[in-house]
């Protein structure tokens, strides 16, 4: 079912150095009490990110012995509907299209907790499909840009800087490659559907002979050694850390729109252990489970009652209608349509070479 | 015995379960008609996102393109979050695209080449409401046929159904209380003569007999109507009960004066051969007081309707040849020829025999009281009778009924108490035999026939 093509287009998915295939285990403490509980959880988040979580909620039920797998987003995907393998009590993924498509073709399993009904709805599929995170698409660049040509808050910005400045910008603007990012070919598809101007734009980034890369890392490396000037399209999550390191670089939520992903989590129909996952699953909506994630962690947190820097609610006063996260609804589906792919990425590369079919003025 | 039931809940029954029936028959009605309105409106969104599918449909490098647009798979769920499929399948029915491979139209090509079809499925243990759009490219010289096959789960149908249903549930409800509230009255007021018939016999003056006056529906009145002939017969019998009672009283008195009357006379006088022929003419006045008391009795016994002695067959021979034996004495006494012609083979009817035997001796005493020179008791056959035949000096014909009544007298003079023929009427009637009276041969003195009902064998 799912052809070479999507192969491709998933091993670069949200471009981070995700390595296969590790572990952690937290085995049952609590000798005394009852017998031990089990629960796998299968993701595509690294072990940084997901260690503070797992621990809290080991520390919460130390009767449950915790095994976590982590996995690239399409070793997941594929893992999962591989019969043979090990089946997973909860799935989190940051392949909105992926964990939407699995949901949608009825292979999770509802969670009516008060905490799961009590969920922003707009982060919520069918009590089915969580959105655990809230993570800005934004742009990077080195203070010499503004510097030279002043800040950039916007897309508008940016695209009449490209206007204006594509000579001095050659080869000093970077963003993803949406043929081989997964995560670049989402937006792409997202950002396309928000305004025609995004062509505006993809032709402006062709005329500056953008460099296209795969992960938001290595747009920050680039960034960082001064290779790249700006970086257009990083995830915020990972921007955020690496920028407070590098005091050269500057993040920027656009102010007129700034798309949101979100990691995406469900309870398979066939989880061995339901019990343990549903405690798990409602334990990452709680309020201590998003506090967990939204302190000791660079994503950002959903809980309506959580306040504070990388929060939805700050993120929501400080840039309003702007935030445009991805819808959890059936237009993911087109995502992972061959032919739309097809078709997107050709006019992708048409608008990308706009300028360079005309000779040069 | 089943215990009896109320007329109202019988009423109510039968007309609440056919009501309910048909209740139940609109409820049933109601979800289908809600649900195909719900599909009807749903369905809308299917052909429109079917349509804005095959709008994107073209014909690129040698196939079939579709540059899939995400606003009709978003159109295909509404707030109840649908699960969403979609197909593309070309003209051969090969997959081009899609999230699933859902069936096709099973209807063969139509005549214009474009078919919407809509139907429910079963998909991997979904229910799925799909829809189907058979076209063709529109290119210029391209005809290529291809088929949009689209599904969603039914959630937002079902919503829909529901509070289309919800509006239906209430106007039934409403519908079906003023239908049993109605029917309650209906029933109530039908049934309200019954009362006032009830009250109305209730409120009576138990020693009353007069008619039920009072104006009922049809059905009733006939019952009232019943219930007024039988009040006016238990006139008569009252009416009957009171003269009887009255003549009887007389009866027992006038004897009763004599003795008194004779004894006192009698003690006026000192002569001992007075005494003692006051003395037997007071035996005398006794005994016939005696008679007539015992007379009375048997009368009353007669007429009481709940003691009905058991009948058996017996032999009427046998029955005569008693009481011709028992009034021998008397009559021969008197010079009377008492005589008796019987067939040779046995007589038989159902009957009483002491009861018989004493009607038979009442016409006996009561011919000979009335100067016969000659008594015959004749029994017959065929049907079974039994007669008594005087020389006396009859009765008129106009007056043969009126002496069946007590203390009447047919024949002055005479010293009969007048209850002899009404007791034989009595005995006749609990026998249901025919008692008649004719004139005798030679169209002198009284017949007294008893035909009995046949031999019932």
């Amino acid at each position: 079912m799912i052809k070479p093509l999507i192969l491709a287009f998933a091993l670069a998915w949200l471009g981070l150095p995700a390595v296969a295939n590790e572990s952690l285990r937290f085995p049952a403490t609590n000798e005394d009490g009852p017998p031990p509980r089990s629960l796998t959880i299968h993701g595509a988040l690294d072990l940084p990110y997901v260690e503070p979580v797992l621990e809290d909620f080991h520390r919460r039920y130390p009767d449950i012995e915790l095994h976590y797998r982590n996995f690239t987003t399409l070793a997941l995907h594929q893992h999962f509907l591989d019969d043979e393998q090990e089946k997973a009590d909860v799935m989190i993924s940051s392949a909105m299209p992926w964990q939407y498509r699995l949901a949608n073709d009825g292979h999770a399993q509802p969670l009516e907790t008060p905490a799961a009904s009590a969920w922003p709805s707009w982060a919520r599929w069918r009590q089915e499909l969580f959105g655990l995170t809230f993570e800005p698409i934004v742009i990077v660049y080195r203070h010499e840009l503004a510097e030279q040509f002043g800040a950039v808050a916007s897309h508008a910005e940016l695209l009449s800087l490209l206007e204006r400045r594509y000579k001095e910008l050659r080869n000093r603007v970077v963003t993803y490659d949406p043929a081989r990012s997964g995560a670049g070919y989402t937006y792409a598809i997202e950002e396309a559907r928000l305004s025609p101007r995004y062509w505006d734009l993809i032709a402006a980034l062709g005329r500056a002979d953008a460099a296209l890369v795969g992960t938001t890392g290595e747009m920050l490396e680039g960034l960082a050694e001064g290779r790249y000037w700006l970086g257009y399209n990083l995830l915020g999550s990972y921007a955020r850390d690496f920028v407070e390191e590098h005091p050269q670089l500057e993040m920027v939520i656009p102010s007129d729109y700034a798309l949101v992903t979100q990691r995406l989590a469900f309870i398979p129909r066939k989880a061995p252990h339901p019990e343990s996952a549903r405690l798990f699953l409602d334990y990452l909506l709680s309020e201590a489970g998003q506090r967990v994630i939204g302190e000791r962690t660079s994503l950002g947190t959903v809980h309506p009652s959580l306040e504070g820097p990388g929060t939805a609610g700050e993120m929501r006063t400080r840039l309003g209608d702007a935030l445009r996260p991805i819808r959890l609804g059936p237009g993911l589906l087109a995502t992972l349509d061959d032919l739309k792919r097809e078709a997107l990425l050709s006019r992708w590369q048409r608008e990308f070479q706009r300028w360079s079919a005309i000779p040069f003025p | 015995m089943k215990p009896p039931g109320s007329l109202y809940r019988r009423l109510l029954v039968w007309l609440l379960l056919p009501l309910m029936a048909l209740g139940a028959l609109m409820l049933i009605q109601a979800y289908l008609d809600a649900r195909k309105t719900a599909d009807r409106a749903f369905d809308r969104l299917l052909e429109a996102a079917t349509l804005a599918i095959a709008e994107q449909v073209q014909w690129q490098n040698e196939r079939l393109w579709l540059d899939l647009p995400p606003a009709a798979l978003e159109m295909l769920a509404t707030d109840a979050e649908e699960r969403v499929f979609y197909a593309l399948y070309d003209g051969d029915g090969e997959f081009i695209t899609g999230n699933a491979r859902l069936p096709g139209d099973p209807r063969g090509d139509a005549e214009s080449g474009d078919t919407l079809y809509y139907r429910d499925i079963d998909w991997h243990g979904l229910d799925l409401r799909q829809g189907i759009r058979r076209t063709r490219l529109e290119d210029w010289s391209l005809r290529e046929r291809f088929e949009v096959r689209v599904g969603h789960t039914r959630e937002g149908r079902q919503v829909l159904t529901l509070s289309l249903l919800r509006g239906n549930l209430a106007y039934i409800a409403a519908m079906a209380g003023v239908a049993i509230i109605v029917l309650l009255l209906a029933v109530r007021s039908a049934l309200a003569p019954l009362t006032r018939l009830r009250r109305a016999i209730r409120a009576r003056d138990p020693r009353t007999l007069a008619p039920l006056e009072l104006s009922l529906p049809r059905e009733l009145a006939e019952l009232r109507e019943t219930l007024n002939e039988l009040l006016a017969r238990m006139r008569r019998v009252r009416a009957n009960q009171e003269r009887f009672i009255g003549d009887a009283s007389h009866q027992l008195r006038t004897p009763l004066a004599g003795l008194s009357a004779r004894a006192e006379l009698a003690l006026r006088q000192d002569d001992p051969q007075a005494w003692h022929d006051a003395l037997k003419a007071m035996q005398a006045t006794s005994a016939s007081t005696a008679r007539l008391a015992v007379q009375l009795l048997s009368l009353t016994r007669l007429n009481n309707p709940e003691a009905t002695p058991e009948l058996r067959r017996l032999d009427l021979n046998v029955v005569s040849r008693m009481a011709v034996r028992n009034a021998w004495n008397t009559c021969h006494r008197d010079g009377i020829d008492l005589g008796m012609e019987v067939p040779d083979s046995p007589v038989m009817a159902a009957g009483v025999d002491w009861q018989l035997e004493e009607a038979l001796g009442n016409l006996i005493d009561n011919s000979r009281r009335y100067g016969a020179k000659r008594i015959t008791v004749r029994t017959l056959p065929n049907p079974p009778t039994l007669e008594v035949e005087d020389d006396g000096p009859g009765i008129p014909a106009d007056k043969r009924l009126l002496v069946l009544r007590p203390f009447y007298r047919g024949r002055d003079g005479g010293e009969g108490s007048g209850l002899g023929l009404a007791i034989v009427d009595g005995i006749a009637r609990t026998h249901q035999a025919r008692l008649t009276l004719r004139e005798g041969q030679d169209g002198r003195g009284l017949r007294v026939i008893l035909r009995f009902p046949g031999d019932r064998q």
